[in-house]
């Protein structure tokens, strides 16, 4: 049941990050509903790995069967890489912002199209 | 060039097509369990990371380095005016961030060393250390007093030698192929250094630049 709750929990949070991804029009709440998909789908993983009656993926913890450890091992990397990756966009969002002075999708559309506002 | 193209997609479709077919005798996989014993580890997933897919945790502490230059090239163009706004400074924040401090780097000193027998490991560990230390050290003396003290260079290159560090160590394992804790516990302890000044270079250089949008 907890597994199923989780796969729910994963699917919903990866339904709003990436409704936040395509709605919003600006690129910091872009990139954060883009971090909440990425949490969705690292949930989604976790819920994979789970088994009914599980015990963690630690030997010497009694009998039964254990949770699988490869999603886990495979999340442990992808959790790191978000944050390093996410820092990384919030860059080139900032030197965006400092050289185009806007950070609305629409506007940098618009002003490609029309040629930059001088400043 | 599409057809050459079209044929490796192709010719890729079809060696999945084989592999799932069943045609080929699979591999019997041995029990996790089993390879965590001959690690001399109890935690399946440590030594998944730091055993049966290494090449996979290399590549990924290669490729948080390459995002850190990235932060660093990308932050260092950008002019601003003045200082930002002041950090708020009570006296509380001072003593609760002198008392945690210990604690923060026992705790993940701990987390890195018992990382092969219970939940933990070296990138945890590294998150704590970097990031508590850098939050507690910031609420401690404010942003400025902390990059005039601390020489930042001479801590980037202790994560780079930290990297070359794993990459000789697990390039000697890889070769000689000695498993055992030993080695579990130096890979986790040199991949907590290399996180933990990344992780502090990010959130050192954010820290700086506050208040720019």
């Amino acid at each position: 049941m907890e597994g199923l709750t989780a796969l729910a929990l994963a699917i919903a949070l990866l339904g709003v990050g990436l409704w936040t991804l395509i709605v919003r029009r600006n690129l910091i709440w872009k990139l954060l509903g883009l971090n909440v998909a990425s949490s969705g789908a690292i949930l989604f993983l976790v819920a994979l790995a789970h088994r009914p009656a599980a015990r963690p993926p630690i030997t010497g913890l009694g009998p039964g069967p254990s949770a699988d450890p490869l999603p886990h091992a495979l999340v442990l990397t992808a959790i790191v890489i978000d944050f390093a990756t996410l820092a990384l966009a919030l860059v080139f969002v900032i030197v965006l912002t400092e050289r185009r002075h806007t950070q609305d999708v629409r506007r940098l559309e618009r002003d490609e199209e029309h040629g930059w506002p001088e400043r | 060039m599409k057809p050459l193209a079209a044929l490796t997609v192709l010719g890729l479709l079809v060696l999945l097509g084989l592999g799932a077919s069943g045609l080929f005798p699979r591999p019997e996989l041995p029990l996790p369990e089993h390879v965590a014993a001959a690690w001399g580890a109890r935690n399946l997933v440590a030594t998944i990371v730091l055993g049966a897919r290494l090449w996979d945790t290399l590549f990924e502490i290669l490729i948080y380095a390459m995002a850190i230059v990235g932060v660093k090239l990308g932050l260092r163009p950008v002019r601003w005016e003045g200082a930002g706004p002041p950090v708020a400074e009570t006296p509380l924040l001072r003593r609760a961030a002198d008392l945690l401090l210990g604690p923060v780097i026992v705790f993940a000193l701990y987390v890195a060393t018992s990382g092969h027998l219970g939940p933990g490991g070296g990138f945890p560990a590294g998150a704590l250390l970097g990031t508590g230390l850098l939050l507690l050290l910031a609420l401690a003396k404010g942003v400025e007093r902390l990059s005039a003290e601390v020489h930042e260079p001479t801590l980037e290159w202790v994560k780079y030698g930290a990297i070359v560090a794993i990459l000789a160590l697990t390039g000697v394992v890889l070769v000689l192929g000695r498993k055992g804790s030993p080695y579990l516990i130096a890979a986790n302890l040199l991949i907590t250094v290399e996180v933990a000044i990344g992780a502090w270079v990010i959130l050192h250089r954010f820290a700086k630049s506050r208040g720019e949008l």
